[in-house]
């Protein structure tokens, strides 16, 4: 008897291929081939290859779109892997979301990262892994598929928060940021580890019926308490928001746009996963822990912003508040899945909008004044009218004043807990309209200075905004008319979810 | 649920990951704040492969590869950032990376 | 009918063989350096080698810092090997697609060793 037919025994019984459905793996496949060709072009050019990095970077995320786009107009839900990966009309609207966000920051980095001597290939290339992480997380129902996506969009951001490498406080911002998040996963990994154990599998979907059956075990508590603690960190929600801001501040300004707006949503997508597919059947501890955390995220997030000077930090602190308002149809889950879905759905498409719009003025503002500090744009009016009726724009939509996209964002939101009739419920609608009208303040008070203040240094030259930042913001901005304007659009979308799972794990038996 | 599981494992795994947080939270040197990550990582991999052989299921040890991978992309990020630091500043512990402050 | 003890002592035969082979490898290949080098003692020769650099003073001095790049590198490298092992057990079941799977997965690490090359990371100044 040879060896190798020794060995083709103990190796079990033949595998067959796995049927893989490549038009649903379509997204991922052209994003990752686009990142692969980034670092092969990079190397193989050096230098002369940097100015082609920012339009094939571009061109990659538009063309990955493509395929969304093809799968949507077909519609129907494709299940790969045996239940780990979903393609559904709630994935795909969430990829298009990551793939916008990624290409409207690709034409804000476009000019910061050329002019700033910095290495160009890699960070376009970090910025496309991350973004596939995200692309994968949207279709993710297994919880180490979840992992792997999550550490796929993390350990990339990691890096890019630390790109300006000279810099002390970038490297702080990378330190910062790399500790809370290995930390974050290592307890988001072991409420994990509890999970599978109680009940034997990885995916998703046989965890909420089990889940939904079995009520309350003291390790399901703490092995779901873990993991939603894990994602807390990345959503930044209270008081798990520590690194934000100084991550933000030390960061380049296009790479704190990308941690605020792709990276956080990110981070709820993988929230929507979790509770709304596996946890759903724990409502007892789910509802009131993300209560708790909507509630304490909106508060002190709103409450330190309004002290704030420094833009990215303001910007850093009403982020943790959005998280607020994001986590706040959560304390419903359970007993109103369907509307409290679509809501935190609707406010995340909306708040990337409205977001990466106002990262987008402020880089373009900071071009001319060398400073995040609040008080430097005075009166920018006066020399850029333009950028300040946008950035209006931005932070009464961000206020959630009609007819701007956030309104309708925070409308949504509003609806939700209230239609779902606990008094848990209730509460929660008193604390967001009281939030609204908090971050309605300093939000006022940005646009104040720079439509009345007197320009500080007297330089009244007008800011060059380069042709991809200026799109980048007629796009944001048109995004963010439309989704006011017109809020049907986003409710027939949000209205295509197939969701019957949701009575079966909210409502068992 | 899980019969067959010994529960000394479990405990070892709880103890370390307890160990690694605790670790973490109080030390002030990178690189030891880098182990204790690794001991919190390496809990997870002890309760996964506990109750993937209690369960007879491969789930559980296809995570422990995953995990593994991870946590070495994980430190190598850290390591390489923490060389950002020492040059600028030899001998940095946690306390020095504060010019910002939350 | 095959008798127990002889499988069992025939299943060593490999190992022996293997073993045999292996011992024989090495001895041949140094032997054949020890035909083909020049013979030239020098007192430096016989200190203990360590990497290259003159094993003087304390134990205690710090590295080099390019030490540092290779040690990352080779982490990196060393640990993805964990993915290689269960998929070279079933090799032949996996046939065709595993074979595919695998050359992707290994062009894109090499694509990492040829971008670390590029960059010029490897070279030792």
């Amino acid at each position: 008897m040879t060896v190798l037919s020794v060995l083709a025994q103990l190796s079990g019984p033949p595998f067959e291929s796995l049927p893989i459905d490549w038009h649903a793996l379509a997204p991922e496949v052209v994003l990752l081939s686009v990142a692969v060709l980034i670092t092969l072009v990079d190397s193989i050019g050096l230098e002369r290859a940097r100015p082609l990095m920012p339009g094939l970077a571009g061109l990659g995320l538009l063309g990955a779109l493509i395929p969304v786009i093809t799968l949507a107009v077909e519609g129907s839900d494709r299940v790969l892997f045996g239940g780990a990966y979903v393609v559904d009309d709630l994935s795909l609207l969430l990829k298009a979301v990551f793939l916008l966000s990624g290409y409207v920051i690709v034409l804000l980095s476009t000019n910061y990262i050329a002019e700033g001597d910095y290495w160009e290939g890699e960070y376009y290339n970090l910025l496309l892994f991350s973004l596939l992480g995200m692309v994968v997380m949207a279709s993710a129902r297994d919880l180490i598929t979840i992992f792997v996506a999550l550490e796929l969009l993390s350990i990339p951001a990691y890096m890019l928060a630390a790109w300006r490498k000279g810099d002390r406080r970038s490297n702080e911002a990378g330190m910062k940021y790399l500790l809370m998040g290995v930390f974050a996963s290592a307890v988001m990994l072991y409420g994990m580890s509890l999970v599978y154990g109680v009940t034997g599998t990885t995916l998703l979907e046989p965890i909420g019926l089990i889940f939904a059956e079995v009520g309350t075990a003291s390790v399901i508590t703490l092995g779901v308490i873990f993991v939603i603690i894990g994602f807390s960190f990345k959503v930044s929600a209270v008081p798990f928001h520590t690194w934000a801001p100084d991550t933000y501040e030390g960061a380049p300004t296009p790479v704190a746009a990308f941690l605020a707006v792709a990276s956080k949503i990110a981070g709820f997508v993988a929230l929507i996963s979790l509770i709304y597919f596996g946890f759903l059947g724990q409502s007892d501890l789910i509802e009131p822990l993300l209560f708790i955390l909507a509630t304490l995220s909106m508060f002190v997030g709103n409450l330190i912003a309004l002290r704030q000077t420094n833009i990215i930090r303001m910007l850093a602190y009403s982020g943790v508040a959005q998280a607020g308002f994001m986590l706040a149809p959560f304390a419903v889950a359970a007993s109103d899945p369907e509307t409290s879905l679509k809501a935190v759905v609707t406010y995340l498409v909306i708040y990337a909008a409205m977001n990466l719009g106002a990262f987008a003025v402020v880089i373009a503002l900071a071009r001319k004044t060398r400073s995040g500090e609040i008080s430097s744009f005075g009166g920018a009016f006066q020399y850029a009218p333009a950028l300040t009726v946008a950035m209006s724009v931005f932070l009464f939509s961000l206020a959630g004043i009609p007819p701007l996209g956030g309104w309708f964002a925070k409308f949504s939101v509003f609806a939700a807990v209230v239609n779902a009739g606990t008094t848990a419920g209730y509460v929660m609608a008193v604390i967001v309209a009281v939030n609204s009208v908090i971050a309605l303040y300093y939000y006022a008070q940005v646009a104040k200075t720079m439509w009345m203040d007197p320009v500080p240094d007297g330089d009244m030259t007008p800011v060059g905004v380069p042709p991809s930042l200026g799109w980048a913001i007629v796009l944001t901005a048109a995004l963010t008319l439309l989704f006011g304007v017109l809020p049907g659009l986003l409710g027939d979308v949000t209205d295509s979810f197939d969701l019957g799972h949701l009575e079966l794990l909210a409502f068992p038996g | 649920m899980n019969g067959g599981v010994d529960a000394a494992y479990l405990v070892l795994g709880a103890v370390l990951f307890a160990i690694g947080a605790a670790g973490l939270l109080v030390r002030r040197n990178l690189l030891v704040m880098f182990m204790c990550v690794e001991l919190m990582l390496n809990a997870v991999n002890v309760t996964f492969v506990a109750f993937a052989s209690a369960l007879g299921d491969i789930g559980g040890q296809v995570a422990v590869f995953f995990v593994l991978v991870v946590a070495a992309s994980e430190v190598v990020v850290g390591l390489a950032l923490i060389v950002a630091i020492m040059r600028r500043k030899p001998g940095a512990t946690a306390d020095d990376i504060s010019l910002m402050k939350g | 009918m095959p008798n127990p003890l002889n499988e069992l002592l025939r299943q060593y035969l490999t190992v022996a063989i293997f073993a045999g082979l292996g011992l024989a490898m090495v001895g041949a290949m140094l032997g054949v350096g020890w035909l083909l080098r020049p013979d030239r003692p020098e007192p430096q020769k016989y200190i203990n080698y360590e990497s290259g650099v003159d094993p003087l003073g304390v134990m205690w001095s710090q590295s080099q810092i390019r030490y540092y790049v290779f040690a990352l590198l080779f982490v990196l490298f060393d640990v993805e090997a964990v993915f290689i092992f269960p998929w070279a057990t079933r090799l032949e079941a996996y046939g065709a697609f595993g074979l595919i799977e695998m050359a992707v997965f290994i062009f894109i690490l090499a694509l990492g060793l040829v971008y670390a090359w590029r960059k010029g990371v490897l070279r030792w100044v």
